[in-house]
């Protein structure tokens, strides 16, 4: 079977996973005594609404037409409209999770890169003072409550050394007296700094760790022993041959802890006041605000769906011997 | 002179336990265009003496002392740097395919190429008709080189490691225990295989192996080695009419014979003994049926008995 | 290899571990806090209680003094009552989780490896579904619908979510376990599944569930933690992750170091230290990490 229609049967899996998580999403959301229309109508709605709501979600029939409702509603990415902010929740959704995104993808990405660069070369070091130094800062990073480490980032680089905002994605003043292209960058990025540098401190560990243990286990292969016997340079030696197969279990657990990272995503967009989804899930959950509650967790499970999508295609190019 | 001679090596492995004496004062030569067998128990030291040739032994093993001559220069005062041109160019290995010594996610045609780009620089065509005469040489259908590992069966995998072996035309190879997983029939083939191409290309070899039989279907001149040393080192023809070492006698007894003769098999009796804290005196005594007590004592001289036919033992005879 | 091995060895190559100890160590001192808790509020609850009590000379939250060494929180409540209080209930939750989420793994572990076939495509099929779970996401919905904010819902929604990663690493150890010769043996000799299993299997796999219980506790204390600094945790308890919420939202994050750095540190260190004695442990389950 081709990597192409391995991709299509994994895609088909993905949204059969989707669609057994959203029926867990109805059933825990009908688990709650009294009217179902608790989640989707607000007190504080006119008449007319209520009734197009309920008209839209089929709240007067049956569980099991409801059911139906719901599940073509979620396709269409109907979700009702947010009690807080009054408007409909996919406009709402749509810009917290680009916000999100940016955050996660670049925090993802910078902390592999790291963790699985310092996991290979101290591997390759082992026993040295480097492989402990770096082991002993990992497991000390690994185990850091992730809101704690952002609120010591906060008060080193914003509140001592008041080098970075203190939380926020832009400076409304600044953007608010038509600021240019570079003036919008820099102030964003000015505020992303210290959140992506806890996500990388709070990742960096684990896939270094992993590769570490990794690269330990493939140093003892015989190919290895065949690279080195062919005259290759130590470099090649680690890097073409060794870290090339490490990084196989590497891409496996990240797909297996992507659930477990979006929760300390949670925590550290709540911490730093980033206006992303996670953030988003905290707030609307304590002002009670179902439907937005409700639609955000679908969106992140979906995203670490997506996610462990990827991170299957990934593992699947990167190894040949992967039977589809 | 030998293309490559051996003095006095001496190699311990530092454990927890203490230092495991692997090889203690062996000397041998290979002439060139010789194929020499190294045969032994397994835990007898061949593979770390194949090791320290490439000077590839794990961390934790020492060369104590001896030397390595290659080609009149002594392979342990040389640089990393020096051996990295060394490895492959002028001494390669064939490896036991069926232990992993192709790396699986790159194909294999790549993994032959790497090496010949490491030591020449030859342009990419010519690497890749290289690669297709070896692989006819090994036969293997030269289109079959772009796959991976694992879409080989374990005999075209090893075919393709000694092509691998001979990519950059080596001076001498060391063959360790390349066809011990195969199948008999596989096995086989593999061993004619590499007959014919040793006859073809006037290679010298070093084949090691703990079987007797393949030892002696393909080298002219074998070493015989017991816990960390080489008890006796000869002709194939004059070792096999007239073993002189009592275990070289007792490892034949215990492999039925090439010629298909029907005999008794007896196993070595005894068990090999701990390389941590071997025995005194001649490290074969406490096995042999002819020890006597100047064996517990001192260990035996490793002395030409005959012309080009060597042994370390007290009794010989 | 069989992996179990005498007790005593196993003791002895942990103990020989430098991360070992330091785990242990930790947990021994966050074991002796949990133990003085009582004892340091029963001096004068009204005053030591963590979260009712109040002392009446205080006002706001004060830097440590010799009658509260670690200071006070904004409402005039002791902070190292809370501290030593948050040490039971995270003990209390990350032991109970991981007891449960682990004995849950490692069945489900042992019955798909065993069984194989439908029973094992079904099974594993759920752990890849619970797998792609967001936990604290979940758990926040969760607390919203519910209202009620129960420590025991918690640890039951962490028990019936954290069990994947035992499940998947046990089954795999039970499906080599399986092809070994002596259970080939016990199984011609007419032993029962369940005898196989329970008395061939498990105790093979012991380690290995001991091993991922550590790292159950771990995400469990973590987790647990950040839901309290969300303020979804049981209000009626007093957790470090509360401790540092309510430091947080008070605003004296960063004016009352006293009050924000122990909560986190503890939260780090026992959470650290349940994964140093898994990875100390993990060296000796799986020898191929050690130096040859």
């Amino acid at each position: 079977m081709s990597l192409r229609r391995y991709t299509v049967m994994r895609f088909i899996q993905l949204l059969v996973t989707f669609f057994i998580v959203m029926t867990l999403i109805f059933i825990l959301f009908r688990l709650m005594p009294g009217d179902p229309g608790v989640f989707l109508i607000s007190p504080k709605m006119s008449e007319a609404a209520k009734e197009t709501i309920r008209e839209q979600f089929g709240l007067t029939k049956s569980i099991p037409e409801q059911y139906i409702f719901f599940i073509k509603n979620t396709l269409k990415g109907e979700f009702g409209d947010s009690f807080y902010y009054g408007r409909p929740v996919k406009d709402i959704l749509f810009e917290k999770i680009l916000n999100s995104i940016v955050l996660f993808t670049f925090g993802a990405i910078l902390a592999y890169a790291i963790g699985m660069t310092i996991g290979k070369i101290i591997a390759w070091k082992r026993g040295s003072k480097t492989d402990t130094f770096f082991t002993m800062v990992g497991l000390g990073f690994w185990t850091f409550f992730p809101p704690w480490l952002g609120l010591i980032l906060i008060w080193i680089f914003s509140y001592r050394l008041d080098l970075f905002p203190l939380g926020g994605m832009i400076t409304p003043d600044v953007w608010a007296f038509n600021p240019t292209l570079s003036q919008k960058i820099i102030d964003f990025l000015h505020h992303l700094a210290l959140p992506l540098m806890a996500y990388v401190l709070m990742w960096f560990a684990g896939s270094m760790l992993i590769m570490r243990n990794s690269m330990l286990e493939t140093l003892r292969e015989d190919y290895i022993l065949t690279a080195k016997a062919k005259g290759l340079k130590d470099k090649v030696v680690r890097d073409k041959h060794a870290a090339r197969n490490a990084m196989l279990p590497v891409v496996t657990s990240f797909s297996m802890s992507i659930a477990f990272s979006f929760g300390g995503g949670v925590l550290i967009e709540t911490v730093f006041s980033w206006p992303g989804i996670g953030r988003t899930i905290v707030d609307v959950t304590l002002l009670q605000d179902y439907p937005l509650a409700q639609a955000s967790f679908m969106v992140i499970t979906l995203a670490v769906l997506i996610a462990n999508f990827a991170a299957d295609i990934v593992y699947a190019y990167l190894d040949p011997r992967v039977k589809y | 002179m030998g293309i490559i001679e051996i003095e006095n090596l001496k190699i311990y492995y530092k454990t927890v336990k203490g230092y495991v004496k692997a090889v203690e004062n062996v000397s041998f030569n290979i002439e060139k265009g010789e194929t020499m067998g190294l045969v032994g128990e397994s835990g007898c030291g061949k593979t770390t003496i194949g090791m320290s040739i490439m000077r590839l032994l794990p961390r934790n093993a020492k060369i104590i002392g001896g030397k390595i001559i290659f080609e009149g220069e002594d392979l342990i005062k040389k640089r990393e740097e020096e051996m990295e041109k060394i490895r492959w160019k002028e001494i390669s290995m064939i490896f036991q395919a069926a232990m992993n010594a192709l790396n699986p996610v790159y194909k294999i045609e790549n993994q032959i190429l790497e090496a010949i780009y490491a030591h020449e620089n030859i342009s990419k065509k010519e690497a890749v008709e290289r690669v297709s005469r070896l692989y006819s040489l090994v036969g293997i259908d030269p289109r079959r080189a772009k796959e991976y590992p694992h879409e080989y069966s374990g005999g075209m995998k090893q075919r393709a490691v000694i092509a691998m072996a001979l990519a950059c035309n080596p001076k001498f190879i060391i063959a360790d225990e390349p066809t011990t997983a195969l199948d008999v029939m596989v096995q086989d083939q593999i061993i004619s295989e590499i007959k014919e191409i040793q006859k073809k290309l006037q290679m010298t070899m070093m084949y090691i192996s703990h079987d007797i039989s393949v030892i002696a279907e393909t080298c002219k001149r074998i070493g015989v080695m017991y816990a960390g040393g080489i008890v006796e080192y000869a002709d194939a023809i004059p070792l096999f009419k007239k073993p002189l070492h009592p275990y070289t006698k007792a490892l034949m007894n215990s492999f039925p014979s090439i010629k298909g003769e029907k005999k008794k098999l007896t196993p070595v009796p005894g068990e090999p003994p701990n390389l941590l804290n071997p025995p005194s005196g001649c490290r074969f005594h406490p096995r042999c049926s002819k020890a006597k007590s100047l064996c517990r004592k001192k260990a035996p001289k490793f002395v030409e008995y005959q012309h080009r036919h060597f042994v370390a033992c007290h009794y010989v005879g | 290899m069989k992996i179990i091995r005498g007790k005593s060895k196993t003791w002895d190559l942990f103990i020989k571990s430098t991360l070992g100890k330091v785990g242990l160590g930790l947990l021994i001192t966050f074991a002796i806090m949990a133990v003085l808790s009582p004892i340091w509020i029963a001096r004068n609850p009204q005053i030591y209680d963590p979260l009712t009590g109040k002392d009446p000379n205080v006002f706001g939250s004060i830097p440590p003094t010799m009658a509260h060494p670690l200071g006070t929180d904004q409402l005039g409540r002791d902070l190292l009552s809370q501290l030593l209080k948050g040490s039971q209930i995270a003990f209390l939750v990350g032991i109970s989780v991981g007891v449960f989420s682990t004995s849950i793994g490692t069945l489900i572990g042992l019955i798909s490896g065993y069984y194989r076939g439908k029973i094992e495509i079904v099974l594993m099929r759920l752990t890849d579904i619970v797998m792609t779970l967001p936990l604290l996401p979940l758990l926040i919905v969760i607390s919203g619908i519910f209202g009620r904010k129960d420590i025991r819902m918690i640890v039951l929604v962490l028990s019936l979510a954290g069990w994947t990663l035992a499940a998947r690493v046990i089954r795999s150890q039970t499906l080599t376990l399986k092809e070994r010769p002596y259970i080939e043996s016990a199984r011609v000799s007419g032993a029962s599944n369940m005898r196989i299993i329970f008395k061939h299997i498990a105790p093979n796999i012991l380690p290995l569930t001991f091993l991922y219980m550590t790292i159950g506790v771990t995400y469990a204390i973590l987790t647990e933690a950040g839901l309290g600094f969300l303020g979804l945790s049981d209000p009626t308890i007093s957790s470090w992750g509360m401790m540092l919420q309510w430091c947080f939202m008070s605003g004296y994050t960063f004016k009352a170091l006293y009050w924000m750095i122990p909560p986190g540190l503890c939260i780090s260190a026992l959470a650290l230290s349940f994964y140093l004695v898994g990875y100390a442990m993990e060296e000796i389950v799986n020898p191929r990490l050690r130096e040859r």
